[in-house]
């Protein structure tokens, strides 16, 4: 009874030992193969789950199953335009075939030195067919497409799927920098000066016309004033002439006389004739 | 560990003896180690068994889903509430927080540190190579927004890709500089921003959906968008020049306003006083006639006399002002006498000479 027990114990225990050295899972985000001394075992890479292999004789290599990131450090390229731009780009991997890529190219390392070979002669070759604004504007998704299906095609040998190569920045050296912002300034130095010089335009416009305008509203009231002098002139002169008219001769008479009165002054000289009608009684 | 402390002991009762543990002591040491082990056994295996089983509880969050791994293969998603998965090493269970929205920072920090920490106000460092962007029309702007973003597909967000969130940063730069380099430095500026903010945001949720990210964009939100520093002065002159434009423009219209209304005031007593003359004159003749017509009404009925009465009043009054030299000659005399005229004596005190009195 004891003895079993022991016994059953020491099985357990070794079985144990064995199924853990046999059995792996693969997780979700890994893919591998098995390896029996140096050579791949089967066609088929493992994909996640619960895995057996023979123990001692036969090892598990694992790979990365997901995308991958390979983000190049930024390069000066050349347009066709002969300008110079600051290029960095990022590549969006995976392996897609882990017996390949372990016979060929074995680790992430090697896989990344491989991209960067591929990947950036692409984009050189790419971007110099190009003009600077053409990369920076309307050409970026043809030229990225373009790398990226011959990117693809060049690295598929190797187990690698290259899903996307996409230009993340597209700066200007540091001298080709200050040329534009001269450039922006004297565009917008211009601009500035524009606006002032409508502004200014726009007020003397405005200054003029509200000048011409008070010029007719005073001119159109004198011409107003004369026209009502006149016809205050010519009633007055109707209305003389209405009365006087009645009698030209009592009116020379009286104002006649009235005008005597106003225009005889001092220091006037009167000499008399006893002819004169005034003196009628002295004689 | 009981049996442990048991053979320890054992060991120690056996040392000072000095000769070494033989194998009948093994023998006896083995007695007692089964003797000991096995009550031991009877609790603590269940009880192990009992932790194993309920280390397989666990308790999503409502802001988590629970991603259930069976030998690191994807099994299931559980949702909110308390869930059971079987235990180490056959399952083992992942909780990204869903429903947590992240944020992003590009071209700036505003924590000084790391570009996802949370937000704070205030201090915020631009970041130059990040911020700084070519325009379709060769122009540099300095772009400087932030990525809202959610984890829409717990699955592809833990297994697709092997780092999301630097994915998302990676996208979302380029999907930006994209954009910028279609459009022009105004549009970035002004009033493009809505725009440039919706195409950025579809831009990177087409990306990221291409690489299986399981994330989703919820917004992009431009923070500051301004010229270079080397240029921002000029931009700024020209936001003055604008509003010296408009400043020269309310002028004028200022001085139209103000001599307009004078001149229409002007205006108005001018054509005043012309009126006022008008009247004047009309109402001035109407008196004159009427008085006129009055005494001429008297004057037809005794003509004669009140015409001798007017002129003898009139010469009275002329002859009656002292200042007045008065001189009664005869015809004859006047006739007689030289025609003489001595022009020159006449005013004494007048410069001027008067005018010669005639009848």
């Amino acid at each position: 009874m004891k003895k079993t027990t022991i016994l059953l114990l020491i099985a357990l225990v070794v079985g144990g030992f064995v199924l853990s050295s046999a059995a792996f899972t693969v997780d979700e985000t890994q893919t591998a193969i098995v390896i029996q001394l140096g050579r791949p075992v089967g066609d088929e890479a493992l994909g996640p789950g619960l895995h057996f292999k023979l123990p001692l004789v036969q090892n598990v290599v694992f790979f990365d199953a997901r995308i991958l990131d390979f983000d190049a450090k930024p390069e000066e390229i050349t347009t066709t335009d002969k300008k110079y731009m600051n290029v960095d780009s990022y590549t969006k991997w995976k392996i897609v075939n882990p017996l390949t890529f372990y016979t060929k190219v074995r680790t992430i390392q090697g896989a990344r030195a491989r991209l960067d070979d591929i990947v950036r002669s692409q984009l050189r070759v790419a971007l110099g067919r190009y003009t600077l604004i053409e990369v920076v504007s309307h050409k970026r998704q043809e030229i990225m497409a373009a790398v990226t299906k011959r990117s693809k095609e060049l690295l598929e040998p190797y187990g690698i799927d290259v899903l996307d190569v996409r230009i993340k920045r597209t700066d200007l050296p540091a001298e080709n920098a200050r040329s534009i912002f001269g450039r922006m300034k004297a565009e917008r130095e211009r601009q500035a000066k524009q606006y002032r010089s409508e502004g200014r335009e726009a007020s003397a416009r405005i200054k003029a016309a509200a000048d011409k305008e008070r010029t007719i509203i005073l001119a159109d009231a004198d011409k107003q004033a004369e026209i009502l002098r006149g016809e205050g002139d010519a009633l007055a002169t109707k209305t003389y002439a209405d009365a006087l008219g009645q009698s030209p001769d009592f009116y020379a008479f009286t104002r006649s006389l009235e005008a005597y009165r106003k225009g005889f002054d001092k220091n006037s000289k009167f000499i008399i004739t006893p002819k004169s009608p005034f003196l009628k009684y002295m004689q | 560990m009981n049996w442990d402390w048991e053979k320890l002991q054992k060991q120690q009762q056996g040392r000072p003896g000095g000769k070494p543990p033989s194998f009948d002591d093994f023998q006896e040491q083995l007695e007692k180690f089964k003797n000991f082990k096995l009550p031991g056994w009877k609790f603590i295996v269940p009880i192990i068994i009992l932790l194993w089983i309920a280390s397989g509880f666990y308790i999503v969050e409502p802001d988590e889903v629970g991603v259930v791994k069976q030998f690191g293969q994807f099994n299931r998603v559980t949702t909110a509430g308390p869930n059971y998965h079987i235990p180490f090493p056959v399952e083992s269970v992942l909780t990204p927080k869903v429903t947590q929205i992240r944020r992003v920072e590009f071209g700036f920090r505003s924590s000084g540190l790391a570009r996802n920490l949370s937000f704070q106000q205030g201090v915020s460092r631009e970041v130059k190579e990040e911020s700084l962007m070519l325009t379709g029309d060769e122009n540099i702007v300095s772009v400087q927004f932030i990525v809202q973003y959610m984890i829409k597909d717990a699955k592809n967000y833990l297994f697709n890709v092997n780092d999301p969130e630097m994915t998302l940063a990676h996208a979302g730069e380029a999907a930006m500089r994209e954009v910028i380099g279609y459009g022009k430095i105004d549009d970035a500026l002004t009033t493009g921003k809505q725009e440039i903010q919706v195409s950025t945001r579809t831009l990177m949720q087409e990306i990221l959906d291409m690489y299986d990210t399981g994330l989703s964009v919820v917004a992009v939100q431009m923070q500051n968008v301004h010229p270079p520093d080397e240029v921002i002065d000029a931009f700024k002159d020209v936001a003055s020049a604008r509003e010296d434009k408009s400043r020269f423009i309310n002028e004028a219209e200022a001085y139209q306003r103000d001599i307009l209304p004078k001149a229409r005031g002007e205006a108005s007593h001018i054509t005043n006083n012309a009126l006022a003359y008008k009247e004047a004159k009309i109402r001035k003749a109407e008196g004159d006639a009427a008085r006129f017509l009055s005494v001429l009404a008297e004057y037809n009925k005794a003509k004669d006399i009140t015409r001798q009465r007017l002129y003898l009043e009139t010469m009275e009054a002329i002859l009656a002002n002292p200042e007045i030299e008065k001189v009664i000659m005869s015809d004859d005399a006047l006739r007689k006498s030289v025609p003489y005229l001595p022009l020159e004596k006449l005013p004494a005190a007048k410069q001027q000479p008067a005018p010669q009195p005639t009848q």
